[in-house]
């Protein structure tokens, strides 16, 4: 069911990605999704860390056999340039000469250093789009701090609004910055420039600290502060507007349903399709307000209908009278349970030349005239040597030779 | 970094705003690099601004700072989608839109004669994004989806909180951020599209599978290894705490901090809270320990936890030392010595930690906002990333509602005052 080429939105953008382990390439993924060219540049002392993460292909070890790296990595080239010598920053640059846009999401300092900040590479590519993902910044006090994804949604505020008032502030449980806000807030500043540079001619650089756009997906937390002087806390899994809202326990082990009811009606047909039970009819949960009053008692009241069914049947039930439900998936319900998923065509398999058949993600965002595909699996470490320097920057069979002796290429 | 006169990257692009909380950063996003983003209420002003935090506590539809967060750079109109007169004057505007945003349930734009086939007939160039819990087709696709349906079932839910309690509901809206987001992005493409061929499209996206890619590793886990990913509370993918209590709050690092745990054991020593954590056998421990520090040199080193496995005890004396160590120190001093030995420790911060780090002050990350209304300016978190020729900005306040009726109506659509109050009282308006 291959979209004929012409329908890639995205192809003859071509990306020369510095970025690894999360943040930068799940960003870069989705541009390669679209048909951009996605050149990956790597180097046997200095791999993307995430092929060196679990989970691995059963039985298998090595540098091609993440499962992680090979999801998030699927649609992209690699090639190995040293660059921590100049010869092979010189090749990266003649790299960065035929690219459209430009990623790291290395701490501030480090591309500059290796000759390829953004300055730099204006001098090869005037209307180049350069987008940087330090953790905190360029500038600033701090801007030589760091962190992984797990302490980024720690300072940024994540993880203090998640869980439950009385308990310890865990959060997401998962380096949810590097997957959530960040590899998108990244594509939305790329593509908008990409946008401009159409109208204009003109790219420019853009600076994606990973902390201040962590802190943008904190909603009016910092703006409810600075108006008010309110600390938003964590919310326990309730809303002001809404009761029963949470997760509830159901048959089985560790099992859940999330339900969440706002209206008045809601809750008629809430009662109704668990069978009105006598509880509901106590005029105490006739109204909102009396729900919020009453929320921990009523919390337990459902609680004690949704254990004697499967999450799954509670979540049928309520949503055909109207309400909303969900079951809390584990990653097997995603893949085995959830009809939706499977209708969306949401996975898909690929076969990978080392690690074998994998089911990773497709494509998410559904464009419907050009939709998108997966292309090709996640490449193996310099799979793309060969194709990316002699084809693409014409270098002679004899210097590629040299280029392999003398490690440039490793 | 922001100049009155710069130029924005989206400042040609026109924005039909027909979203609720689940889009509303979509379009947050678009205005926020320039786009002329249009919400379109009803004359009582959008379900958006019902929601809390309100300026002052003050309950009211014009100071919801819900709404002021995302809603700010944008204008206001009311107009009826269910009314005739309404649906034509929407028509008349998609004429001059290129986006058009919005959050129904799958198929009520068709019964309004406004499906993405209708508008594509006054307007081939038009990209229609609908932002849906569960995306436009599909079992699940009528089905209701709060942000809490979306983030349990993409998935995100099962992830956090401790083994043997409730999954923990992330704060702060995840799935009506990711969804948006993604959206973002699906326009933007779509947008780059139409500027190769002319050709605009429906951009479909659905919560779920947005959430979906936002948890790590549990799908690939099961897919190869058929383990499920559970939640392990202070664990996070080691076999150790990572999130632990200190003198005035929280912190999050792994005892020691990993890779660096020499500098913070000469710290500890120094201060004397190294207790016999200087002995080889923990020393040894430390060295293994630090391996989930992912430092390149060690990548794939044949490692064998199972020492540590079998060896809990080990590992829980070495916390404790950790713990007794961070007890005498606040988040500012364990940040701070800890960042400036090379060891990623992160403080756990509320929004107040966020308005007063220096960071973010020297950065000027913080901007103000005018509301004249108000008699104030208020501070508002400024954006996620920084485009140096086409700056991030807040331009304006949020609107009222309809605030932007008599501009847009009269001025650009060319209605006279009498159509515009035959409307009104016809329910168009």
């Amino acid at each position: 069911m291959a979209a004929p080429i012409s329908k890639m939105p995205l192809e003859g953008i071509r990306v020369a990605d510095f970025s690894w382990v999360s943040a930068g390439p799940r960003a870069t993924r989705i541009l390669g999704n679209f048909g951009a060219e996605v050149i990956k540049i790597e180097s046997a002392k200095r791999m993307d860390l995430n092929r060196g993460r679990p989970p691995f292909v059963a039985g298998k070890k090595g540098i091609n056999v993440s499962g992680l790296f090979n999801n998030i990595n699927c649609d992209k080239l690699s090639v190995t340039l040293d660059l921590r010598n100049p010869k092979g920053c010189e090749i990266a640059r003649r790299i960065v000469a035929i690219s459209d846009i430009v990623i790291d999401n290395f701490n501030p300092g480090v591309m500059d250093r290796m000759g390829l900040g953004y300055d730099a590479l204006t001098e090869v590519r005037p209307d180049i789009i350069v987008i940087s993902m330090p953790v905190m910044g360029k500038t600033g006090p701090r801007s030589q701090y760091g962190g992984y994804g797990m302490g980024i949604e720690a300072i940024s505020g994540l993880k203090y609004i998640s869980g439950f008032p009385d308990k310890m502030p865990l959060g997401t449980g998962i380096a949810y910055p590097d997957s959530g806000p960040n590899p998108r807030h990244a594509m939305v500043a790329a593509l908008a420039a990409l946008h401009y540079r159409n109208k204009t001619g003109k790219g420019q650089f853009i600076e994606l600290a990973q902390y201040e756009s962590s802190i943008c997906f904190t909603g009016a937390a910092v703006l409810e502060y600075t108006a008010n002087g309110t600390v938003q806390g964590s919310w326990g899994g309730r809303l002001p507007n809404a009761a029963p809202h949470g997760a509830y326990r159901c048959r089985g082990d560790d099992q859940w349903c999330v339900i969440a009811v706002f209206t008045d009606q809601e809750w008629e047909s809430f009662t109704k399709a668990i069978g009105s039970p006598p509880w509901t009819g106590q005029s105490k949960f006739n109204t909102l307000l009396g729900r919020k009053h009453n929320e921990d008692e009523l919390d337990r009241l459902v609680e004690s209908w949704t254990i004697q069914k499967d999450a799954r049947k509670v979540m049928e039930i309520l949503q055909s009278a109207g309400v909303a439900a969900g079951v809390i998936q584990s990653g097997k319900d995603l893949l085995e349970d959830d009809l939706q998923m499977k209708a969306r065509g949401h996975f898909v398999q690929v076969e990978h030349p080392e690690a074998g058949s994998q089911t990773v993600d497709a494509v998410r965002i559904k464009l419907t005239s050009t939709p998108g595909k997966l292309r090709r699996p996640a490449p193996l470490l310099g799979e793309h040597n060969e194709y990316v320097l002699k084809e693409l920057l014409s270098i002679s069979d004899d210097e590629y030779d040299s280029l392999l002796i003398d490690g440039i290429i490793c | 970094m922001t100049t009155q006169d710069s130029e924005a990257a989206l400042q040609d692009i026109r924005v039909l705003d027909l979203t609720n909380e689940m889009g509303v950063y979509c379009t947050k996003l678009l205005a926020d690099l320039g786009a002329d983003v249009i919400r379109i209420e009803s004359f009582k002003g959008d379900q958006v601004r019902c929601r809390g935090p309100f300026f002052q506590d003050n309950v009211d539809s014009e100071l919801s700072l819900f709404h002021f967060h995302f809603n700010a750079n944008k204008r206001s109109i009311t107009l009826n989608l269910e009314n005739e007169d309404g649906q034509d004057i929407f028509r008349k505007l998609v004429k001059t839109t290129d986006v058009v945003v919005e959050t129904f349930p799958p198929g009520y734009l068709a019964e309004l004669g406004l499906d993405y086939a209708s508008l594509n007939r006054i307007n081939s160039g038009l990209i229609l994004a609908s932002i849906t819990g569960f995306g436009q087709d599909g079992p699940y696709s009528k089905y209701k989806a709060p942000d809490i349906v979306g983030v349990a079932m993409g998935g995100l839910m099962y992830m956090g909180g401790f083994p043997d309690e409730p999954p923990f509901y992330p704060g702060g809206f995840q799935g009506y951020h990711l969804a948006s987001t993604d959206a973002a992005i699906g326009i933007l493409i779509a947008l780059h599209y139409r500027e190769l061929t002319g050709e605009g499209q429906q951009v479909d996206v659905s919560m779920e599978e947005s959430v979906s890619e936002a948890i790590e590793y549990a799908t690939v886990l099961w897919d190869l290894r058929k383990v499920i990913r559970k939640r392990t509370g202070r664990h996070v993918f080691r076999d150790w705490n990572e999130i632990f209590p200190c003198k005035d709050g929280y912190i999050m690092c792994s005892p020691l901090g990993g890779a660096g745990w020499e500098a913070i054991l000469a710290w500890m020593d120094n201060e004397g809270m190294a207790a016999d954590l200087k002995e080889p056998l923990y020393q040894q421990v430390l060295k293994v320990m630090a391996w989930g520090q992912m430092d390149p040199a060690a990548l794939l080193p044949d490692i064998d936890t199972d020492m540590l496995r079998k060896n809990p005890q080990i590992i829980e004396h070495i916390e404790e030392v950790w713990q007794a160590f961070l007890m005498t120190h606040t988040r500012e001093e364990l940040y701070k010595g800890c960042q400036e030995r090379n060891v990623r420790l992160m403080p756990i911060n509320c929004a107040k930690d966020i308005v007063e780090d220096p960071q973010l002050v020297v950065r000027e990350f913080l901007v103000d906002v005018e509301h004249p209304e108000l008699g104030t300016t208020l501070k508002y978190p400024g954006g996620p990333y920084r485009l140096s020729g086409t700056p991030w900005k807040i331009r304006r306040r949020p609107p009222l509602i309809g605030e932007h009726n008599s501009v847009i109506y009269e001025k650009e659509l060319g209605l006279s005052k009498q159509e515009l109050a035959i409307l009104k009282a016809g329910g168009g308006i």
